[in-house]
């Protein structure tokens, strides 16, 4: 059994809308640490992993693992009927057909209920180890978003090259060239606006725009993302969620035919 | 209920009231190693009754049984919940004398402390089995070779048996009054003489076979069990439906064949005194269905012919093969391979009940069967969309492809914007993820 209330149906909201563009379906993996979800997207060049910790919702309960198979096209929709500010409630027996969610108006008035079928997804798992990246970025959501759109319309990929200068996102294209350079600096006042750069040895990578483009749906879900990268590593980008909770992507580099 | 996590937020505990709070959780004890099991076990046996190894009789595998001096011994059969529902049996001690109707909650609660809930809701049953069967291993030739078989004293028995494992030797050292029950039990399956004051004894396959018969009657007296009675009775006796349309003047050749071949097996099968009848032009209640089935799709005006089970079924027929199942099951359950060959040669050439009717009932279906399968590919051929009656299997494969497919594009229509654009992307010097990440091991 498992019922897992959330006070905002946005999250939920907000972070399917980030994945569905990414993936189609996915096993949602509830057990009694929380709710993750892992994924890769057609191709298999990047891969979201999703964990919302039991501690996000009150209450939470799950008596046993469930993979909850769903469709994210029919989760949007059903979403799509929960207002921002809605309580939200998942339910699921212990070997489900459907899942079960209740949205509920803040003042109770209003209780919609919607059942979503399931699917079995036979889904392989990667195993992602903790890694020591060279470099570690944190900066606005929105400016790394704005950066990808700006590149993405020149060339169909960036490379991102990290210095103790700073960072420079420079691209390629027919049309011509361009660049985005950001230097670290702290915000004292708005901590959300400051870009704040960790490195332990210079690195240069290239990676897909669209991918990039794609990722950054998830802008809305945290004021600040992460990117963090080694060579020859898969690019995280992470954005973090309340109670440690995050929505991360991660991405294969080009290398070789480029430069 | 008591697992659910309140968390310490004013506005949430405020609303949630259904849920109690879990102020007294105590840290979960580990698992053992050796969860408790349920067994039925049968009511007033002795208390020298236990749980024994012998040798399964007729895999020869070690197995557990339950070994009880007065009531004779039980196998135990295992039932479980099927592997997608998940079901535990949480065990209790029994708190008054009053409530112990339920009998999975064990006989006594002792060791179990406050109560246990194990992983599985596997549950053992204890049932009778004769103990004739447990003889057999020693009394069947150990090899098919050997075919001479020699009296042998009951002593000589015990001795090989004793020899065979260590808990045959233990139980009757333990309990002479075994001694004698093995005795009586041999008496039926052997034939005996006497030398001196001793009886000697040597497996009668024929006394064998009239035993099992007999077991076997007693086992199909109430009908078998639902799940064998449709595989191997129901499937086994359906006959295929002869349902041939003629359309125009061209088709004739073909709706002309199933006729001919009907006859045929009406010889093959009407030699022995019963009733088998073959029916080239009644329309019998059973094929109603196919009948309008055919209407529905002949909108013009064809003439049809539906020649109908082209069989009959005998009405001992289904008795006699519920019989020679029940004997398969407990031939194949219960008895050492090296006396199966013979046991089914004699079962053959028995006559009490003989089973020659069967075996021709049953070879006229097999011929049918194949007579309408090489009719099936004719009209196949004719018309692709017409699916005969008895075609359930190839319906079903094609049913399931023609699902697939309308999936394959379902998911195709239903693919969102972005998943579109992002195939677009060129993945070139791309590597896939599971280049970097080992994959990881799948949790069940």
């Amino acid at each position: 059994m498992l019922e897992a209330r959330l006070e905002q149906a946005n999250l939920l909201k907000k972070v399917v809308d980030a994945i569905k563009d990414l993936v189609q379906d996915c096993n949602f993996d509830c057990n009694d640490s929380g709710i993750a979800l892992q994924a890769m997207d057609n191709s298999h060049v990047a891969l979201v992993s999703m964990m919302l910790k039991s501690d996000a919702f009150s209450p939470y309960r799950c008596d046993r693992n469930i993979a909850l198979g769903i469709n994210l096209g029919s989760l949007t929709k059903v979403l799509r009927a929960a207002q921002s500010d809605d309580t939200l409630t998942l339910k699921a027996e212990d070997a489900p057909d459907v899942v079960n969610l209740v949205f509920e108006t803040s003042d109770s008035d209003r209780v919609s209920e919607y059942d979503i079928k399931l699917m079995d997804i036979d889904q392989e798992h990667l195993g992602i180890p903790e890694t020591d990246y060279a470099a570690t970025i944190a900066m606005p959501a929105a400016e790394f978003q704005r950066i990808c759109r700006d590149l993405s319309a020149l060339s169909e990929s960036v490379s991102i090259e990290c210095t103790k200068e700073g960072v420079k996102f420079s691209c390629q294209g027919d049309i011509g060239s361009g660049s985005v350079q950001l230097r670290s600096h702290s915000a004292v006042d708005k901590p959300e606006e400051s870009i704040e750069i960790d490195l332990t040895e210079p690195v240069s990578l290239t990676f897909s725009l669209k991918y990039l483009v794609n990722f950054c749906k998830a802008s809305g879900l945290s004021s600040q993302v992460k990117l963090c990268l080694s060579s020859e590593v898969p690019l995280l980008v992470e954005y973090g969620l309340q109670n440690n909770s995050y929505l991360r992507f991660y991405l294969a580099p080009k290398i070789g035919d480029e430069e | 209920m008591a697992r659910t996590r309140s968390k310490p937020k004013a506005k949430a505990t405020k609303e949630s009231t259904p849920e109690p709070p879990t102020s007294n959780a105590k840290p979960l004890l580990p698992s053992t190693s050796n969860p408790p099991k349920l067994f039925v076990l049968p009511k007033d046996t002795s208390k020298d009754a236990r749980i024994v190894t012998l040798d399964n009789p007729a895999s020869g595998v070690p197995s557990r049984y339950y070994f009880c001096p007065d009531k004779g011994v039980h196998e135990f059969t295992r039932i479980a919940a099927p592997k997608k529902a998940c079901r535990s049996w949480l065990i209790t001690p029994e708190k008054s004398s009053g409530s112990n109707e339920e009998e999975e909650e064990g006989h006594d609660g002792t060791g179990i402390g406050s109560g246990y809930v194990t992983k599985a809701a596997d549950l053992f049953v204890a049932t009778p089995i004769d103990l004739m069967f447990l003889l057999l291993p020693v009394l069947a030739p150990k090899n098919a070779k050997e075919t001479k078989q020699h009296f042998l004293a009951l002593d000589d028995h015990l001795d090989n048996l004793s020899s065979s494992s260590r808990h045959w030797k233990v139980l009757l050292a333990q309990h002479p009054t075994l001694k004698a029950m093995i005795g009586k039990r041999m008496g039926t399956v052997c034939d005996t003489v006497d030398a001196g004051d001793e009886t000697m004894y040597r497996l009668s396959h024929g006394k064998l076979l009239a035993m099992l018969l007999k077991k076997a009657e007693r086992m199909c007296k109430n009908g078998l069990p639902q799940s064998m009675e449709e595989k191997f009775v129901k499937t086994a006796l359906e006959v295929p439906v002869m349902n041939i349309k003629r359309e125009e003047s061209t088709l004739s050749v073909v709706s002309d064949t199933p006729s001919m071949p009907t006859e045929d097996s009406q010889v093959s099968v009407s030699t022995p005194s019963t009733s088998v009848e073959s029916q080239l032009s009644t329309t019998t209640s059973m094929d109603s269905q196919t009948s309008t089935e055919t209407a529905a799709t002949s909108v013009s005006s064809t003439e049809e012919i539906v020649s109908k089970p082209a069989l009959q079924t005998p009405p001992e027929v289904p008795h006699l093969l519920r019989l020679r199942t029940a004997f398969t099951y407990l031939l194949c359950s219960y008895v050492p391979q090296t006396l199966r060959p013979s046991l089914q040669e004699l079962l053959k050439s028995s006559t009490t009940p003989s089973f020659t009717l069967l075996d021709m009932h049953l070879s006229a279906i097999a011929k049918l069967r194949a007579e309408a399968m090489a009719l099936r590919s004719i009209s196949d051929n004719i018309s692709r969309k017409r699916v005969l009656e008895e075609d359930e299997e190839k319906m079903a494969e094609r049913e399931e492809k023609k699902r697939k497919k309308e999936e394959d594009e379902k998911k195709k229509k239903t693919e969102s914007r972005g998943i579109k654009q992002l195939k677009k992307a060129d993945t070139s010097g791309m590597k896939k993820l599971s280049a970097f990440f080992a994959k990881a091991p799948k949790k069940g």
